[in-house]
């Protein structure tokens, strides 16, 4: 029956020694996530799937559609109004690259974020389902995804006294009940 | 010297403690600025209900404090966005207890400079009139307008600030979700969209924000070259000048590192950041802030040299009003503010402290807003047709609207900083991690010079 499974650790080391010991224990990677109030800068990153973003080829995609978007905009309005320019041009390419420019930064910064929120995982419903609330102490938390019994074992075995079997609903006060804050 | 990593409840605890127990120093600024803004709505109020005859302006001058304060704030807003995407994309590690403070100053100078064009429309509630889409009203969206391309591009820089400063926030946001109760972690939580730290989102968050600073210095450099372009694509005097979008993108930069190590030292003050905020950075800020008040200087030097040396009539009756006629107190008060005064103040490393730059920077605060007015009414007041020439003097409406911006500036600032953090928490934690990485190189937390206060 799958489980998951939440161990907290006092540092990022300590917690990427575990993870590398539940994979070589037979976890898949993709089962273990660590969760830390900091980024970590580990080897264990491209192993998580970190190098697979299109972040960047999203953002450009976003930049060329806002720059069509730009293009249509000032040339079709412009156009269709059919002023009369006392023989200027009523399209210029000088004036409405201008607008085309900035319509380019706006496309990528847009698709850029939704591209950041969608790979993020982030504005999903039940997102903090295997969350502890220790990460915001600044300890290190390592969930795992248990789909059998030889799982749990190993999990037993290489977490030891770090393990804790059912993660805290999300109103529930936390592990480490912080008394510098009052906010409520 | 190597500097001690405080523990994470204390760093916890320093950061967020504007957000917990603001003090009474935050209360004080809240209250001035409060009034401030009052008395700037009651002479807004007086203005929609009189018209726009109770401003100064006047044939010929018909743009004055109103513009004045639009592209003083504009440049303002140079503050945060493009400095803090400069210093990260160079990788300066020194910038991570700032970027938060200069990022917020970006927001809201924008806010603030983009009201102006919509409150000098003299109705303002038709100010979507502006925005250039085909519409069944029979105006013809002119996109050749430098109006126009200001529309797109403060709108696109606005836009762009907000998720700049947005995205670094998430972190912190999901700590203040977890370290809250009620109202207030429904509040975080969801602006927090379901923060974990995994690998995967730190990872995704740290791309996001390099794209972002990649993409958002071209768009803040356009900003200001557009502002500027309002001017330069008319032919009046001393306008009509190719230097005037480097010209103005130097100013904003110059105005916008004074404002930010203004607003440095008031949060270091009044929220006993001391520890956070230290002398390197009023130190390193200040050598940028001398670096742009030579590089204005230049600049300011070769716009008025160039005018004086062409000797066109047109161009030279302004540039008298301004060297020796009506105006030369203005500009000379600007040459001293702006350059002979902080230029040689912040040359020295003896003077380069907290006290020191923060006095450099309040003079280099005034002596922008200036040179913002001068650039705008002596080649208003001064036509090529002599016989159209005319003055300015503001009324108390537009003197206190102007007074209205730096209170409504500082309100929105200080409602900021009681509900985030305004030192990234993440990112200043972060810091110790990559100089522990990093031990070969000397320690980035240790001030270079002795505190000046």
């Amino acid at each position: 029956m799958a489980e998951r499974i939440l161990a907290i650790f006092d540092s990022a080391d300590e917690a990427q020694a575990a993870a590398r010991a539940l994979q070589r224990g037979g976890l898949p990677r993709t089962a273990i996530t660590i969760m830390s109030s900091e980024p970590a800068h580990t080897s264990t990153a491209d192993s998580a799937g970190q190098s697979n973003s299109h972040i960047g080829t999203v953002a450009i995609f976003g930049g060329v559609i806002g720059a069509s978007a730009a293009v249509l905009l000032t040339v079709l309005t412009s156009r269709r109004v059919d002023l009369v320019t006392g023989g200027m041009p009523i399209v210029t390419p000088w004036a409405f690259g201008i607008i085309a420019f900035e319509l380019t930064a706006l496309g990528a910064i847009l698709a850029m974020l939704s591209r950041m929120i969608f790979e993020a995982g982030l504005a999903r419903r039940g997102a903090l389902s295997d969350y502890d609330e220790a990460v915001a102490d600044g300890r290190v938390v390592v969930s795992l995804q248990c789909e059998d019994d030889s799982h749990r074992d190993i999990a037993e075995k290489v977490l030891g006294s770090n393990r804790k079997l059912d993660p805290p609903a999300q109103n529930a006060p936390t592990l480490n009940e912080s008394t510098d804050f009052r906010r409520s | 010297m190597r500097s001690i990593r405080p523990t994470n409840a204390k760093i916890n605890a320093d950061l967020l403690r504007p957000v917990n127990k603001p003090g009474r120093g935050w209360y004080a600024t809240v209250t001035v600025s409060v009034l401030v803004v009052l008395a700037a709505a009651g002479a807004l109020t007086y203005q929609f209900s009189r018209g726009l005859g109770v401003w100064g302006i006047n044939r010929p001058v018909f743009w004055a404090l109103d513009i004045t304060n639009f592209v003083f704030w504009i440049g303002i807003s140079h503050a945060g966005t493009l400095i803090s995407a400069i210093l990260r994309v160079t990788g300066a590690e020194w910038r991570r207890p700032i970027t938060r403070c200069a990022e917020a100053i970006t927001v809201f100078a924008l806010m603030i400079g983009a009201m102006f064009p919509i409150i000098h429309l003299g109705r303002p509630w038709f100010f979507y009139w502006l925005v250039p889409y085909p519409n069944e009203r029979g105006l013809w969206p002119n996109f050749r307008s430098p109006l126009a391309w200001d529309f797109f591009a403060i709108s696109t820089y606005l836009l762009g600030s907000i998720i700049y400063l947005y995205l670094p926030l998430i972190p912190d946001l999901a700590l203040l979700r977890d370290k809250s109760r009620g109202l207030w972690r429904r509040f975080y939580g969801t602006l927090s969209l379901g923060w974990r730290g995994t690998e995967l989102q730190w990872d995704r968050l740290e791309r996001a924000v390099r794209v972002m600073a990649v993409v958002i210095i071209p768009v803040a450099v356009s900003v200001h070259t557009i502002v500027s372009w309002d001017f330069a694509m008319t032919i009046r005097p001393m306008w009509h000048s190719t230097m005037f979008g480097p010209y103005f993108v130097a100013g904003a930069i110059f105005s916008g590192i004074a404002a930010l190590i203004i607003a440095m030292a008031v949060v270091r003050r009044v929220f006993h950041l001391e520890d956070y905020l230290r002398a390197i950075h009023f130190n390193n800020l200040g050598l940028l802030l001398l670096t742009m008040s030579l590089i204005w200087f230049y600049f300011t030097f070769g716009e008025y040299l160039t005018a004086w040396y062409g000797n066109e009539p047109g161009e030279m009756a302004v540039f008298r009003s301004k060297m020796s006629g009506a105006f030369s107190p203005l500009f000379w008060g600007t040459i001293v503010c702006c350059f002979a005064v902080p230029a040689p103040l912040l040359a020295f490393k003896r003077f380069r402290t907290i006290k020191g730059t923060t006095i450099a920077s309040a003079l280099v605060i005034i002596g922008m807003w200036f040179e913002r007015f001068l650039i705008i009414v002596p080649t208003l007041a001064h036509p090529k047709l002599t016989f159209n020439w005319g003055t300015y003097r503001p009324t108390w409406v537009e003197m206190t609207l102007t007074a209205g911006t730096f209170g409504y500036f500082v309100l929105l600032y200080a409602i900021f900083t009681r509900i985030f953090p305004i030192i990234a928490v993440w990112e200043y934690k972060e810091g110790f991690s990559w100089q522990a990485e990093h031990e070969d190189l000397p320690s980035l937390n240790e001030p270079v010079v002795a505190s000046g206060d």
